[in-house]
Order: structure tokens, then sequence, then C-alpha cells
């Protein structure tokens, strides 16, 4: 138990403060930010368990991220430096736990801003967020409905995107006619099962029935058994954990499987280039650079020093350059530009000042604030993505495509396979 | 009112002023940990319960689902007043632990662990596979919160988890006041001879399997009981909130928290959960808490191995002998 005695005064008040005006449902108060105060931001996702890979490695891109900015002068409110810290909590993937987390990082820690990888944490947090007004970010915009007004999603349109790769795929080998996706039964999965869907689809490319197993699985021989005796040109393996894809790429490589492989991950891939080999790598699709790569040191990219954030990135921790490595620190480069702007860190302020063009610095290129159709909000930033493909080892972005673009001609298709796994907004 | 008689009551007052006082020496998200631990604990002093017939389940926290899912729907889809619901979540828990025992108890020890495995993994299947009406692997969400109370000049809010705890203590202590008193029963005592001579038992006219599948029921109900709860304070459920990994929490703080007692599993809980949700966090150990954690469960096992349980007994003892009969002065 935290000893009382040892707070300051100040830091006494704050929080009763916050307690008092959280338990009378009045939302947060607005605290004056004094000079060189240090900005607090909340980081609530699964720190470790099975879903870790999507939040551990995030916090850790956001550490370097936090360093970077003090040393360059911190966030300028009003003509004030003021440097930023992260505050982490382990929510294990767990709603319970996201509650709890979420009500200490803004109630207790003071935190102006909290980030989520969201899915099935997203609903514990949210009655946090509706009663403080606090501005949450996810990474899942499945989450965003109309009542979420103050979540946003703004690195990652999971899955839109995944449209790219097979849009990419269908213009540079369109030998390729027939596909078969393999996803776990979960809230990751079916979205973007129906998202392949539409896309394969909207390319022209056959499906077979997609293949779902359950998230317990750990011997995926027989699903990789029964892929391959489809027999289709394309194995899509949708957005599995990265502890399903690892073992389905090995299975696929053990049972001999030598057509195209598409994948909307492929964290760590290294390492499965050394349990595979790299000729059976080579051609891999995914959606997630690494950030030493020369397409990203283009003008429109939004993102401080790519290869540098990289390099430090591998050198504190080797090996486990991620698809979230870089995506929290991008939504901090937006939360960033949107507070400067205003002159504030209040959350409603920053959400005005990120909203009110329409469009958004997204780290890929300038995006629209986007989602209505799909989401019932437009609090989703979208816009350009990439297509990565591991060629001679090593991941290389092959063009970016714009996502709207796709949407506008083909966003008919991929209502009907949302609407068919009832995951439109309002079928939820 | 003789010595021992007064110093059970004076326990008895000190525990209840300590849990009435207790929030309010708590941050707001240690009294949001409060909550859960307060209902894990109904779940895992209704495990026991089974746990006396000689039977360790491996469904029962998929029974917490069931009771969860059943309160969710009822108020959902049908519109039924949350209070209502959350008795109807129990009872259905309870109705589909009758429905299990007819295949589960033709097993018998570590066959009826397994196929209590399965019996919890397919209704968690069912779950995932039929989103109409259960919502598939996302769960329910928006799930209606226990209604305020507004008595003119006080609101009490459930939202708050001050207000919460004390209800959920409310519900739980009357469940474990109504537990205890099944065990101190007639059945208890059979429930015991279940456990330890059943074919005795089943000599003298016992209908062993009756009464196996009576520990079942009233278990799974109980578990369902705080599913409800647990619905209703959070909001949503999904299948993952009641898979084996949580299944194994309930396993623990049973085995170390000893099950010969109401208060073992009890003392398991909250200190396992304490432990992991406040003092680890607390000394910044956020991601190494699986590995500690761990290890203090490997080291209290292996010194430990009748249980925490064991500890206040030996304590029990010693004020049993060197104070209730006078005898701390020679000491």
């Amino acid at each position: 138990m935290k000893n009382f005695s040892s707070q300051t005064k100040r830091e006494f008040l704050k929080r009763m403060a916050a307690t008092i005006s959280a338990g009378m449902v009045m939302g947060l108060p607005k605290m004056t930010l004094a000079a060189g105060e240090t900005i607090k931001i909340g980081f609530l996702a699964p720190l470790t368990g099975p879903v870790a890979a999507w939040g551990k490695p995030g916090l850790d891109g956001c550490q370097i991220w936090a360093e970077r900015i003090n040393a360059a002068g911190g966030i300028q409110i009003n003509g004030e430096s003021h440097p930023v810290e992260f505050i982490g909590y382990d929510n294990e993937y767990d709603p319970a736990k996201a509650r709890a987390g979420a009500s200490k990082l803004v109630i207790e820690d003071g935190v102006k801003f909290v980030m989520m990888l969201g899915g099935d944490t997203w609903p514990g947090a949210q009655p946090v967020a509706d009663r403080t007004g606090m501005l949450f970010s996810t990474l899942l915009p499945s989450d965003l409905g109309p009542d979420t007004s103050t979540l946003i999603a703004p690195a990652e349109v999971h899955p839109i995107y995944n449209v790219t790769g097979v849009q990419w795929l269908a213009e540079n080998h369109p030998d390729l006619k027939s596909a078969v996706i393999c996803a776990q039964d979960d809230a990751l999965g079916i979205p973007s099962v129906a998202t392949y869907l539409a896309a394969f689809e909207a390319a022209g490319i056959a499906n077979e029935d997609p293949i779902l197993f359950d998230a317990a699985t750990t011997d995926f021989a027989p699903i990789v058994s029964r892929m391959i005796s489809l027999n289709t040109d394309i194995i899509c393996l949708d957005t599995c954990y990265t502890e399903f894809v690892h073992p389905l790429v090995e299975q696929l490589f053990q049972q001999g499987y030598e057509g195209t492989v598409i994948s909307c991950t492929a964290d760590f891939y290294q390492q499965m280039i050394e349990k595979t080999s790299a000729e059976f790598m080579e051609g891999f699709i995914f959606q997630f650079p690494d950030f030493d790569d020369p397409a990203l040191e283009q003008d429109f990219i939004n993102f401080e020093d790519p290869g540098g954030f990289f390099a430090e990135y591998n050198n504190r921790h080797p090996g486990e350059w991620g698809a979230v490595s870089w995506e929290y620190a991008s939504i901090m480069d937006l939360w960033k530009w949107a507070a400067e702007k205003a002159n504030s860190i209040e959350p409603g302020d920053v959400l005005t000042s990120m909203l009110e063009s329409g469009m958004g610095e997204h780290a890929f290129g300038t995006a629209d604030w986007w989602g209505k159709d799909l989401f019932g909000i437009d609090q989703a930033l979208v816009g350009n993505w990439p297509v990565v493909v591991v060629n001679d080892g090593k991941a290389r972005i092959q063009e970016y495509k714009w996502i709207p673009g796709w949407y506008e001609e083909h966003g008919e298709i991929l209502k009907k396979y949302f609407t068919e796994y009832n995951i439109m907004w309002d079928q939820r | 009112m003789s010595k021992p008689k007064l110093l059970i009551l004076f326990s008895f007052l000190l525990l209840a002023v300590i849990l009435i006082v207790l929030p309010h020496g708590l941050s707001y998200s240690q009294r949001e940990i409060l909550v859960f631990l307060t209902i894990n604990i109904l779940v895992v002093s209704s495990y026991r319960l089974l746990t006396l017939t000689g039977e360790w389940s491996l469904g029962h926290i998929v029974m917490m689902g069931v009771g969860a899912y059943g309160s969710a729907l009822y108020t959902k889809e049908l519109g039924v007043p949350v209070p209502i619901s959350m008795v109807l979540g129990a009872l259905t828990a309870g109705i589909i632990a009758w429905g299990l025992s007819f295949p589960l108890f033709r097993m018998k020890g570590f066959y009826f662990l397994i196929g209590s495995f399965a019996a919890g993994e397919i209704i968690r299947l069912l779950w995932k596979r039929f989103r109409d009406p259960f919502g598939g692997p996302k769960g329910i969400k928006r799930i209606d919160p226990f209604p305020d109370i507004d008595l003119g000049f006080v609101r009490i809010d459930f939202f708050d988890p001050v207000n919460y705890y004390y209800f959920a203590l409310i519900i739980v202590v009357l469940c474990l006041v109504i537990l205890w008193r099944i065990e101190k029963s007639m059945i208890g005592l059979t429930f015991h001879a279940v456990h330890w001579q059943d074919k005795l038992a089943e000599s003298t006219g016992v209908n062993v399997r009756a009464y196996r599948t009576l520990a079942l029921v009233i278990s799974a109900t109980f578990a369902g009981l705080a599913g409800t709860l647990l619905a209703h304070y959070i909001g949503t459920v999904n299948p993952n909130v009641f898979d084996i990994e949580q299944m194994v929490f309930v396993l623990t703080w049973a085995i170390v928290g000893g099950t010969t007692t109401i208060y073992g599993p009890i003392i398991g809980c909250i200190i396992l959960t304490a432990l992991n949700e406040i003092v680890l966090r607390e000394m910044g150990l956020e991601q190494g808490r699986p590995l500690v954690y761990g290890l203090i469960l490997i080291a209290s096992v292996l010194f430990m191995p009748k249980g925490l349980e064991d500890v206040v007994k030996k304590v029990i003892d010693w004020i049993k002998l060197h104070v209730l009969t006078g005898r701390i002065k020679n000491v």
C-alpha cells in the first residue's frame, strides 16, 4: 500500500480532487500545468501474457520516444518546455484489470492521455473514459462506435490496411487466383478475416471458406495440412497472434508449402527465417516495416529519424522489433503536435485540436479522420499504408497504398463482409 | 459470557470494522482490486464446497461465466431488472451444473477433473461460436450496471468502487454464512463422508451421486452469483475471462490457502491477489510479476505444504493454549 505521508501536500490535494470528482461523476478538473512540470502519459496494455507482443514493445518504443523528445526540449505548451513521462500498467488483456488500470492512471497518476491496445480490454476501460472525459487511443478501431467520443484510433486502422497487401499482390502477381485464410476465432481475427475476404474478392481472387481455430490451439499441423490440401495459390495468415504466426509458418515450411504467404504481421520475422530458411521466407508479404527502411526517408513521412529510432530500439531490445514498436510512439507524435497546437494538454482541447481540420499527421503521411461508415464515428486516422515483403532475408517496403482510395472503390464489398460477420458498428 | 466466546465476538467485531474501514485506506485503483478480490473470495469459497466431496473441477470458472452471461442476457435481451437477473444468472449456473452432473459423475477423481475441463471448454466454445446471443469471441458489452439507489438525501452510485465493494461484501458475507451452515449441517457431514468413505457411506444408504450432484450445483450457483457481480460491475464479459488460465488462479488460491477450513482458500485468495496486484505492482515489478509470483508459489508449496491455513491454525492453537487458559503469564 502506498505511504500517504510520503506524498507532497500538492500531490495529495490533486489526488483527492480527482478522486472526489470521479466519485461524483463530474469528469476531471482542469489542472494548471506548472512551469517545467512533467506531462504524464498512460500506457495501458498487456505487458505480460500471450498478447504482450502487442503491448510491451510499444512501451519500450515510447521510452525511447520520451528520451528523444525530452533531450530536444520536451513538449512546448504556452512557451514553456515540459518533459514527458510514461506510466505503464499491465492489463494482461483482461477487461477487469483494464478498468483498475484506467482508474489508477487517470485518477491517481494524473495522466493526460491513455494509450491502449484495445480489443477485449476497451469495454473495461470505457466507463472510466466516459465518466472522466479522458482521451484514450486504441490500435483496434473496431472499438470505435458513435458513443466512444473520447476514443481515437490514430496509428493503425486494423484491419482495414490489410487490403493494401492484397491489392499489391494482385497488381504484381496477377497469376495468383485463389486464397485460403486461417485465423484464431476471436475479436482480433474475425474483423481481419472479413477484411481479407473483401480484399481478395475486390482483387478478383477466389476465396475458400476461412479456417477458424480456437485461440487455445497449440498444434497447428492439422490446420496447415487442411490449408495446403485446398491447393490455393495464396495462404493468408490473417491477424494471427505472434505466437501463432511462428508455428504456422514453421508448419508451412515443414509440410513443403511452396506458394505465396500473406499475413498482417510477421513480428520477429528474423526468428522465422532462422526456423525455416531465407529461401522459404522470400516473398513473404506483411504490413509492418523495419524502420531502417530507405522508403521511410521520404518527405511525407511524419516520424522523426526512423532509422535512428530503429537502431536505438534494436540496441536496447535486440530481436524484439515488432508491429507495435513504433506505433504508440507515432501516436505520441500526433498527440504532441495537437497539444502544442492547442497550447494545452487537457484531453478535450487536444482532441479538438487533432480533429478540427479533418486531417492528421500520420506516421506514413497526412491522413484523413475517417470511419463513420464502418465504425459510426470519424475518429480513425486513415491514409497511406506500406506493403512489406521479405527479400533476401530482410523486410522492405515495396509500395505505399492509399487506403481511402481502395475503400472508395470497394467499400461496399467490405461492408458486405463486415455485415456477414456481425461486426458493423450498428450490429455490435 | 465465557472468555472464548468473548474473544470470538471481539474478533468478528474487529473483522467487521476492518472490512468497513478498509476501502477508505486504499487508493482508487486498489479499491477496484478490492471489489474483484471480494468477488473472487466467493468463487474460491464456493469451489471449496465441491472439494469437500473429494472432487476437483476445472470447470468452476466457466460456471462463474454461465452466471455472468446469463445475467447479462436476461438484462439485455429480456429487459429483466438487474437485481432479478443476477439471481436468475446464478440459478442458471446451478441448472447447467445439474445438467452436466449426469455425464460428469459417471467419472471420479482424475477422470472427473479432465471431464469437467472438457465440459467447461464446450460451454466456452458455444459462447464463441454462437454470436447470437453470446456475442462470439468479443462477448457481450455494455451490460447494464447495478442501478443507482436514490434515497433522497443520498444517491448511491455503484460505479464507485467503494459503494460496489459494500454491495458485493454484503452478498459475499451472506453466501459465506450459507456455505458455512451447509458445511456444518448433516449435508456437509455427508459431503465429508462421500469424500473419505464413499463405499461405507453408500453401504449405509447414502446416495453418493446425489450428494456429489448437490455439491456441484450449490458451488456452481454461488460461482454464478460471483459472475453476475463481476458482469454488472465491469460491464462486459467474453469467453477469455473464464478460460483455463483463470481457473488455474482459483486452484492456486485453494492450494496455497488450504482447503480443510473455510478460511483457507480465502486467505490464499487475499494474500496472492494482494501480492500480485498491489505489492508487486507498487514495487515497480510490473513486467516481472509472473516470475516473482511463480517463485513465491513454488516456495509456499515447498515450505507450507499444508497451506496458509496451517499457519492460522497454529496461531489459533497458540492463543487457545496461552491466552484462553491463562498460561501466557508463564511463558
